[in-house]
């Protein structure tokens, strides 16, 4: 019975497309042998464990905990962690592949665990030996999850405006303030948030980490979402809440570079995810110009769909390369790492999100049905547009290095 | 299937040696006590059978699904010691392979058929040719 040769692994075929063949969208070109073993992994993990289950997750709302759970005892709950507290001590690029790969599989649950894997990192990178000990190990096995609390009601672009207050006490903070659209708000346990412990502007904030449970905390109604629906978001709302100063991660005035070092991360890892998206747009679109016929003939066989699908496979092997760099910068703490974060979130999130509209519009009538894939991804990374720093706040920080340098 | 030459024996190879009884293309295993009921795939479906222990089991791949590797292990796996061990320091003789590749083909190409006129004709020449 010869029946290995009639299952290709799933992930195979996403590598290797239809006919068995490297295509030019293949991703694990330029990879080392270790990067091609955790792409494979992640690929089979998107495959096996998430894309059967993320059509159920974005119409039921499901938070995937069980399956995060099984992600994180591959290592992926704190990828760029260090090892001493349970992470996997990977590079920037190493975590760009990995998350790009996952997001094959559902782009809005790999999501919410790089916001949770840059959430432990900060606390890893800026925690005091203390701190990295209480957190971090049950955070990286993702036995407990986190939210990652910057943008407010009154602050979202203008972050250090924001407003919530942390008026220290003997040895407690008392927050007042509330944060808007947390990311796994109210379903999470730990809580890392920016908040004003002095005056105004960056260098009167502070990062303290809250824990679900402290009193004074609670959290606002689920938001409906057009996507991300695997994930929930709530407000999350102080009141008199008291927090030890042993919770606060760095000195006090030190909590916006923390966020924004954070972010930088988080950047690629969005792009990463939007990468995904757009691959697995491609694929389908792919497929389904050549099985759909209309006037006699196979979609593909149009020059206008061939170009256009010429140019989804361009565009996403140019934002692919412009994420990889920034990733790469990152780890290698170059100077410009954080405005090439900034260019590569920028481009890759734009460019991906055309592919995919491209993709659904290829699929004529019904790529607007949930039935399809499609429509998911579309609606799934319309938002890497718009958080961890909107598309017009990228262009800001690439213009004051142009014109401020 | 051996990853070499698949050949399909080395099981087979082992049970005939030791004179164990042998599971081949094995998809379900159940132990009992003394034996074990093994589910095997076969061309015409499965088939069950019940075989005294000790036995020889061959693995067919719908036995059970591989475990991913975790990122950790990926990582040390490039640093486990790789130790070699030649056959004669573990007395064992004859290491060297006893099959000998005598010939590599392609099979024939494919001839064109022919066109008979009537059954009796067509029975007549399967049977020149052999095949009948």
């Amino acid at each position: 019975a010869m029946a290995w040769r009639a299952a290709p692994r799933a992930a195979a075929r996403l590598l290797l497309g239809r006919r068995g063949i490297a295509s030019c969208i293949d991703p694990s070109v330029g990879l080392t042998e270790d990067q091609k073993e955790f792409q494979k992994v992640a690929l089979d993990f998107a495959a096996k464990e998430m894309a059967p289950y993320m059509a159920e997750w974005d119409e039921k709302e499901i938070f995937p905990v069980e399956t995060m759970r099984k992600a994180a005892r591959l290592g992926f709950g704190g990828i760029y962690v260090k090892p001493d507290v349970g992470g996997s001590g990977l590079s920037r690029l190493d975590t760009s592949i990995i998350f790009e790969a996952l997001s094959t599989g559902c782009t809005s649950t790999t999501a919410y665990i790089s916001i949770h894997n840059m959430c432990v990192w900060m606390i890893d990178t800026f925690g005091n030996e203390e701190q990295r000990r209480r957190f971090c190990p049950s955070l990286c096995s993702m036995e407990k999850f986190a939210s990652y609390c910057l943008t407010e009601p009154g602050s979202g672009s203008d972050a250090a405006s924001l407003l919530t207050s942390a008026q220290r006490k003997g040895d407690t903070y008392v927050l007042n303030g509330s944060k808007a659209f947390i990311s796994g708000g109210g379903d999470t346990d730990v809580y890392v948030v920016m908040c004003r412990t002095g005056g105004p502007g960056p260098k009167g904030i502070s990062c303290l980490v809250l824990e679900k449970g402290m009193p004074g905390l609670s959290f606002g109604k689920k938001e409906k979402k057009v996507g991300w629906n695997s994930q929930p978001t709530r407000a999350v709302i102080f009141e008199d809440c008291i927090v030890p100063v042993g919770n606060r991660l760095g000195a006090e005035g030190q909590g916006f570079s923390i966020a924004m070092q954070g972010l930088n991360g988080g950047r690629i890892n969005i792009a990463s995810c939007s990468l995904g998206a757009a691959h697995a747009c491609v694929l389908l679109a792919q497929e389904h110009l050549t099985v759909r016929k209309q006037f006699g003939e196979p979609l593909a066989n149009n020059q206008y769909l061939q170009f256009r699908l010429a140019e989804m496979a361009t565009r996403l092997v140019a934002a692919r390369l412009m994420v990889r760099n920034a990733a790469r910068a990152l780890q290698d703490s170059r100077e410009d790492a954080a405005v090439l974060c900034s260019m590569a979130k920028l481009f890759a999130t734009d460019e991906c999100f055309g592919i995919c509209n491209q993709a659904l519009q290829m699929h004529g009538g019904y790529g607007y049905l949930k039935d399809y894939a499609v429509q998911q991804f579309v609606r799934d990374i319309r938002v890497h547009q718009i958080l961890e720093g909107t598309n017009e706040v990228m262009r800001m920080i690439v213009a004051r290095n142009l014109l401020q340098g | 299937q051996a990853i070499d030459d698949d050949c399909n024996q080395t099981g087979q190879l082992l049970a005939a040696m030791l004179d164990w009884p042998q599971g081949t293309f094995v998809s379900r295993v159940e132990l009992g006590a003394g034996s074990v009921r093994v589910e095997r795939e076969v061309d015409g479906g499965l088939e069950t059978l019940r075989l005294q222990l000790p036995a020889v089991l061959t693995a067919d791949l719908r036995l059970n699904e591989p475990r991913y590797a975790t990122l950790p292990n990926i990582m040390k796996a490039k640093k486990k010691p790789l130790e070699v061990i030649p056959a004669s320091e573990l007395g064992v003789s004859g290491g060297s392979p006893r099959l000998k590749v005598l010939q590599v083909q392609e099979p024939p190409a494919r001839a064109g058929g022919q066109k008979v006129e009537d059954v009796a004709t067509l029975v007549e020449k399967l049977r020149h040719a052999g095949r009948i």
